[in-house]
């Protein structure tokens, strides 16, 4: 019986045996998933200023006119609510655009800098409009 | 008495929902009233859990507080005259989910940011691990209480083989189970390149089970494409599975390997020392002292390495009874009678100290 204490040891004994053989040879393929659909900066910044459309809030229902009426009425009586919710939202994600432009000028400053430095041409990349 | 808990979210198979669910079955039990409150509900909730806007709480009631991510107008719960327990469960570095689950990643970063300020503004600071309690103790707790995760097992039903269950068939080749959020900083994705070498140079006909709640949907489809690029047919991603079906899976499992790299506890730990499983893990958070000598403990990186200590705990049946054994052990200490006792100590003493601040003026 392999003593638990043992068994990591005997197993990197075994992996190393079984490499100088030929197994284990290929690409682990290591690191993480690449992200999956991460948005451009231009999206983000449609994003921001956020929107709704009224016309998104209807009833999927067949012969569901009164069902839309109804939940459109809601919606316009909610509308100080909605006005409150939407105000928030864009304040925050105006003033985090902001912060990731300034940034990314920040950054673009250091990398003309840098390249200046090594004498290469360090053409900063412009803010995103 | 009174508690109220109050969970930063509530999910239908999270652990701490879970745990939540279980301690007001103790708090029944000692004739304690109050209710539980969350500040995100899953729909698939049913009502257990109310939401937290609707937290009322009465003069002298105490209020638990579980923190596992950021909550929403906090200041207003702490601000509370209530007796104050703060129960840390650890909150997932918001670095793992930029990529794959920003929303949840924004969550996280907050409860990290709120963390100095829950500490500074409760009566008593607990948490389920001795690594948690270390970062409550960093982040200003001068005293901390540990109370491990309260586990309820027998959920899972029994160890042996029910009839009609999912049990491995000898021809089958053995199957390598994990029981995780599918998140990044679980690594089902190295697990996933491990068992494909596991697989090419020891076993062909094995399996690799993974179990575990969505943190985003698109992270499931990259492990899917993953697992039908490395090991086409053999890999299995089950989601929402009831406590019943867990333990099925759990029973017709062969090995248990954990590579997470983040752990405020990991209750699955237990899960496969309840079922006499093996088990391989990463050194990471807590995963030591909750494994202890009852899992073969593996920092190495080379995924060789890995699906060797695989194979070992697989082949090797003296190995396997011995790591049983320890595993069994290890359970006593998570005995839940016991870990319920020190939640009411840390209770009632939640209730003794903000009466002695009231009196006082003088926070802990």
């Amino acid at each position: 019986m392999t003593e638990p204490e043992r068994a990591l040891e005997q197993a990197r004994a075994t992996a190393a045996a079984m490499r100088a053989d030929g197994a284990y040879g290929e690409d682990p393929q290591g690191g993480e998933l690449a992200p999956a659909d991460a948005p451009t900066p231009e999206k983000l910044f449609e994003w921001a200023l956020i929107d709704p459309d009224l016309r998104q809030v209807r009833s999927t229902r067949r012969l569901g006119a009164p069902i839309t009426a109804l939940k459109r009425g809601l919606v316009r009586l909610l509308g100080q609510y909605h006005a409150e919710l939407i105000a928030e939202q864009a304040r925050f994600n105006v003033n985090l655009v902001r912060y990731v432009r300034r940034l990314e000028e920040r950054v673009a400053a250091l990398e003309g800098r840098l390249g200046g430095a090594s004498g290469e041409e360090g053409e900063p990349a412009p803010p995103p409009e | 008495m009174r508690v109220h808990q109050v969970l930063s979210g509530a999910g239908p198979h999270d652990a701490i929902t879970t745990e939540a669910l279980v301690f007001r079955s103790y708090f029944r039990r000692w004739e304690w009233g109050g209710a539980d409150y969350a500040a995100r509900i899953a729909p698939a909730v049913n009502g257990s859990v109310e939401q937290l806007g609707r937290l009322r709480p009465g003069p002298g009631d105490v209020l638990l507080i579980h923190h596992s991510a950021g909550v929403p107008r906090l200041h207003e719960l702490l601000a509370l005259p209530n007796p104050k327990l703060l129960l840390y469960h650890n909150v997932t570095p918001a670095s793992w989910l930029w990529n794959h689950a920003p929303l949840v990643g924004v969550q996280c970063a907050i409860g990290r940011q709120q963390l100095p300020e829950l500490v500074g503004a409760v009566d008593v600071a607990a948490s389920d691990s001795q690594f948690n309690a270390a970062e409550l103790r960093a982040r200003g707790a001068s005293r901390t209480e540990v109370i491990p995760l309260l586990v309820d097992l027998e959920r899972l039903g029994p160890t042996l083989p029910r009839a009609g269950a999912a049990a491995p068939k000898p021809a089958e080749g053995p199957v390598i189970m994990f029981v995780g959020r599918l998140s990044p900083h679980k690594r089902q994705d190295e697990l996933i390149r491990v068992f494909a070498q596991y697989r090419r140079h020891r076993e062909p006909g094995a399996r690799l089970m993974l179990v575990g709640d969505p943190i985003a949907p698109g992270y499931t489809d990259s492990l899917h494409a993953l697992a039908g690029a490395l090991a086409p047919g053999a890999v299995t991603i089950e989601s929402g599975l009831e406590a019943r079906e867990l333990g099925d899976r759990y029973r017709s499992a062969s090995t248990f390997v954990c590579l997470s790299e983040h752990e405020g506890f990991c209750i699955p730990l237990l899960e496969a020392f309840h079922f006499g499983l093996p088990v391989i893990a990463r050194p990471a958070g807590a995963v030591p002292e909750v494994a202890g000598d009852a899992a073969l403990l593996v920092e190495d990186r080379d995924p060789a390495v890995i699906a060797e200590l695989v194979n070992l705990a697989i082949t090797d049946s003296a190995l396997r009874a011995e790591l049983g054994r320890r595993g069994r052990a290890r359970l006593e200490r998570y005995a839940p009678d016991a870990v319920a006792q020190r939640l009411r100590s840390a209770v009632e003493r939640t209730a003794e100290v903000a009466r002695a601040r009231d009196h006082t003026g003088v926070r802990r």
